[in-house]
């Protein structure tokens, strides 16, 4: 456990990050513009959704893929509900604000799985690259889940028809970009791959290490400026992970899934969406307050997990699969 | 000297995510165009906000030009808007050549 710590924090990609928290602590100027952030986030997502669908091109579509599929989608659909109870009771938030926080900690962060793969793959633990599709197929359902739970069944004036939502929903940008790299990465297999792959390849530890940069940037400003976030909010931002984790590894592991691919399936389950989310979220829940929600899953669920849940979440996946013996 | 009329120009600052909803507006009231213009970072009742693209939290100001009751109409079309969806809308007075066309 204690290895696993030290090996987190002294991945590049994870100590770039602590950088942009530490410069936006210390109110340095240092900023990525935002063209260059979007562009990266694009880059990332375009990248991981090539290299999935090659990963899965090559292992094939087998028992092991579909049931981590189906549990990934399934733990999307019934994470929110457990969240709504907690934010609504614990939380003191009202409905809507409860479905909106809700739908971001059942979908997934990307770049959290990002890093949990770079951290995993330094630990001898490569989660298979079909966790690739499970984390695409994972960011809507909880949308809806989140949706359903602060709309009640029946739809409220002032907001979206459901037909406009669910297209805005299967339309994001992050959604499309992903499923559709995957694809392309399937369909060109390992062949089509390598002429593209100097790009997608060469640059993208170096890509993320400054998008983290980027967002440990963000997440601190936000978090130093948020007048939205009590005490209880706070708390809920850290048990929420660790609950879900450890439920994603679990399942991951009763499922039958490898060590590395269990702890993807934990942390898919502890990340909170910062990026499909809330751009889904403003449109089909604008009364819902970004300022909470963005600042839980951006400003204390990411760097949390990031920096302390990924290797707990990795512990827990090898003492539960007796895999302690792969590591370095 | 060139003849100018007065129009009255609006400007709303609105997510950029719901622009549409504005723009949408601005052409059901039959107001002949807008423009988008990108804003990077401000400060209001809930406190500092900034041009965040990768999380889809940026504003944009929509920029158009009407004649006064066309311009009523959108303010009263949009009104409902304001609190719900926090915009901010203001207009004032302009002088512009080829008055025909706003």
């Amino acid at each position: 456990m204690f290895e696993t710590a030290i090996q987190t924090f002294t991945s590049p990609v994870v100590l770039f990050f602590v950088l942009g928290l530490f410069a936006a602590f210390a109110r340095s100027d240092l900023a990525i513009p935002e063209p260059i952030a979007k562009a990266m986030s694009l880059y990332l997502m375009a990248a991981i959704g090539l290299k999935g669908g090659v990963a899965v091109s090559k292992s094939g579509v087998d028992v092991t893929v579909v049931s981590a599929l189906g549990a990934g989608i399934a733990a999307g659909f019934i994470l929110p509900f457990f969240a709504y109870g907690v934010l609504k009771t614990f939380g003191k938030l009202d409905r809507i604000n409860s479905g909106a926080v809700a739908a971001h900690y059942g979908s997934i962060s990307v770049v959290t799985f990002v890093t949990a793969v770079e951290i995993l793959t330094g630990q001898s633990r490569e989660p298979g690259g079909y966790m690739v599709a499970v984390m695409a197929a994972m960011e809507a359902p909880a949308i809806l889940s989140g949706l359903l739970l602060a709309r009640g069944m029946g739809s409220k004036a002032g907001t979206q028809s459901t037909g406009e939502m669910l297209h805005e929903v299967f339309t994001n940008s992050s959604i499309m970009l992903l499923l559709g790299a995957f694809v392309i990465g399937m369909v060109g297999g390992e062949v089509g791959f390598a002429p593209v792959s100097p790009f997608f390849e060469a640059g993208f530890k170096g890509v993320l290490c400054i998008f983290l940069l980027d967002m440990g940037l963000i997440a601190m400003r936000r978090i130093m400026e948020s007048r939205s976030i009590t005490w209880r909010l706070g708390a809920i931002a850290i048990f929420l992970p660790i609950v879900n984790g450890a439920v994603g590894t679990t399942l991951g592991v009763v499922i039958g899934l490898d060590a590395g691919s269990a702890a993807a399936l934990g942390v898919l389950c502890a990340s909170a969406s910062y990026i499909a989310v809330p751009a889904a979220m403003r449109l089909a829940l604008p009364d819902a307050d970004p300022g909470i929600y963005l600042t839980m899953s951006l400003s204390i669920t990411f760097p949390f997990n990031v920096l302390i849940n990924i290797g707990l979440i990795s512990a827990l996946a090898a003492s539960l699969t007796g895999a302690n013996g792969a590591m370095q | 000297m060139i003849e100018t009329v007065t129009r009255k120009r609006i400007e709303i600052l609105a997510d950029k995510a719901l622009q549409r909803r504005v723009t949408d507006a601005i052409d059901r009231i039959g107001i002949t165009g807008w423009t988008i213009v990108p804003v990077t970072s401000g400060k209001g009742r809930e406190g500092v906000w900034r041009e965040e693209s990768v999380m889809g939290t940026d504003k944009v100001l929509v920029l158009t030009i009407a004649a006064e009751d066309k311009a009523m109409a959108l303010a009263e079309e949009l009104a409902p808007m304001l609190t719900h969806l926090g915009f901010v809308l203001s207009m004032w007075d302009v002088q512009v050549i080829r008055g025909e066309r706003f």
